[in-house]
């Protein structure tokens, strides 16, 4: 289980992340929604103690993350699709990281083929396509085999075979009885992939609830969401006629 | 069982070190150079008359050196600028929340491994000069005699200290052309400044790199007012753990 408590970031002046209280609860996909800049990658970020919280703080099974005797069999993170040196293999990459948890390296040949990787595990990793990227950045996630994960914007840049796949994937992993969270701004994608949604707009928790629930009332899912998030929407475009 | 510690993550820094293509051309550039530089300048001295000593030999035939600290201090810097650089960091970071411990890995392996080249190059500077001057009337500075093996050994130190320094000017700017542009300058810009003391050059200019390597840890006897070789090589190890402490320091609260 991930609980945040009045988790807060401040860049200056400018709240990222405020207050914001939420337990993700294993066993169902959590989808975590927000528009462009709300906040979700910092709370993601705060999350794996790669960005110190001003204010709250942020557990893992009721511990910090800096306290997890084995990080990444712990928790499985995605963060971006370039979290990884360009010069270095697929294959190295992964056998690197499990290096440092004492994960086995027949841990790295299983995850290499969960993504599909396996034939350009020798290349080198900046030659990948973004959907590649994503798919070893899955894999690092997979890497420790953990009970918690952790995904920002993982459908980005994958093909559609590739977005019914991490669908699939992550549905698999929470009726393992895993708590996973899912970042993304896409509400049609997670509509399909969530069971439950964390909708945050400038930093702010904006509703937690199911996606049957949201939707009620609306003619569209896409409809209530963004009725939900209009307030907190900081970019807007207009119609170019 | 009970966590990972130093062990398993300084295995992770090994990995890492030897999976990218920079750590190889660094190292096989640092042995060329020293190797090359060597050679030029025993073959510089085959006609020289009067005949050059041993020492004048074993001396300038080490002074690959100059060029091999730029290229092994950008190879410490490269372990922590390159995965900031990447966003390889985020990844370390997250499989190692202990970020201490990640830095005493890349110290440790990267001071390990650069000393090893720093050694193989230093004796690849001395092999060259002694093998150019093969068939002259040229002494040579066989390293059985301790005279000679000192300078050598303490060449590699020299190197790997400056590794170390590249580390921890890495960890500081966190930027791989800020922190190699920072080493050049630390390396190079204090032995022009000394001129700048005139008299009282020499009491500093025993505490300047390059100088250090140039006239007491790279040569069979110190200059006159400098420190023997191997105090110069013990002062070069301390700036390289105050550049690996102060890198730790900032790396404890930096976001990352």
């Amino acid at each position: 289980m991930i609980e945040l408590r009045e988790l807060t970031k401040r860049y200056g002046d400018r709240v990222a992340v405020d207050r914001l209280n939420v337990r993700v609860q294993p066993g169902v996909v959590t989808g975590f929604l927000g528009p462009n800049g709300s906040g979700k990658s910092t709370t993601m970020r705060m999350i794996l103690g790669l960005d110190a919280p001003d204010h709250g703080e942020a557990l893992i099974g009721g511990v910090p993350y800096a306290d997890l005797s084995w990080p990444l069999r712990s928790v499985g993170a995605l963060l971006d699709a370039g979290a990884f040196h360009p010069g270095r293999s697929g294959h190295a990459h992964l056998t690197a990281l499990a290096a440092s948890n004492d994960i086995p390296a027949s841990r790295v040949e299983r995850v290499l083929r969960v993504v599909g990787l396996s034939d350009a595990a020798t290349r080198r990793a900046g030659t990948y396509s973004l959907g590649m990227r994503q798919r070893l950045g899955v894999a690092v996630a997979l890497l420790g085999d953990p009970g918690v994960l952790l995904l920002d914007e993982p459908v980005n840049g994958l093909d559609p075979e590739g977005i019914r796949w991490i669908r699939n994937l992550l549905r698999g992993l929470a009726a393992e009885g895993r708590t996973v969270l899912v970042s993304s701004h896409l509400i049609t994608e997670m509509a399909l992939t969530a069971d439950r949604l964390v909708v945050i707009g400038r930093g702010r928790l904006l509703a937690e609830t199911t996606v049957a629930e949201l939707a009620a009332g609306h003619d569209t899912l896409e409809d209530a969401f963004l009725r939900l998030t209009a307030p907190t929407t900081d970019h807007r475009g207009t119609e170019t006629s | 069982m009970n966590g990972y510690g130093f062990r398993q993550v300084a295995r992770m820094e090994w990995v890492k070190l030897r999976s990218v293509r920079s750590t190889r051309w660094l190292a096989a550039g640092t042995v060329v150079a020293m190797a090359a530089t060597g050679a030029g300048v025993g073959l510089g001295y085959r006609w020289h008359t009067p005949v050059a000593t041993a020492a004048q030999i074993l001396n300038n035939s080490l002074s690959g050196a100059i060029l091999a600290q730029l290229l092994l201090g950008a190879l410490g810097a490269l372990t922590v600028t390159g995965e900031y650089g990447s966003g390889m960091i985020r990844s370390t970071f997250a499989a190692v929340p202990r970020r201490r411990t990640v830095l005493a890995a890349k110290a440790a392996v990267g001071g390990g491994v650069t000393l090893a080249v720093g050694l193989a190059g230093s004796l690849a500077g001395w092999l060259g000069g002694q093998l150019a001057i093969a068939g002259t009337a040229i002494p040579t500075a066989p390293l059985v005699d301790w005279t000679n093996l000192r300078p050598v050994l303490l060449t590699g130190v020299y190197l790997a200290a400056t590794a170390l320094i590249g580390v921890g000017v890495g960890a500081l700017v966190r930027h791989s052309g800020a922190a190699v542009g920072l080493l050049f300058a630390l390396l190079f810009v204090p032995s022009f400044a000394v001129g700048l003391f005139g008299e009282s050059g020499v009491a500093v200019g025993r505490f300047v790199p390059l100088l250090m390597l140039l006239n007491s840890i790279a040569v069979t006897s110190p200059m006159a007012g400098l420190f023997a070789g191997w105090v110069s090589a013990l002062v070069m190890c301390g700036y390289a753990a105050v550049a690996v402490l102060c890198g730790a320091v900032l790396l404890r609260h930096r976001d990352a």
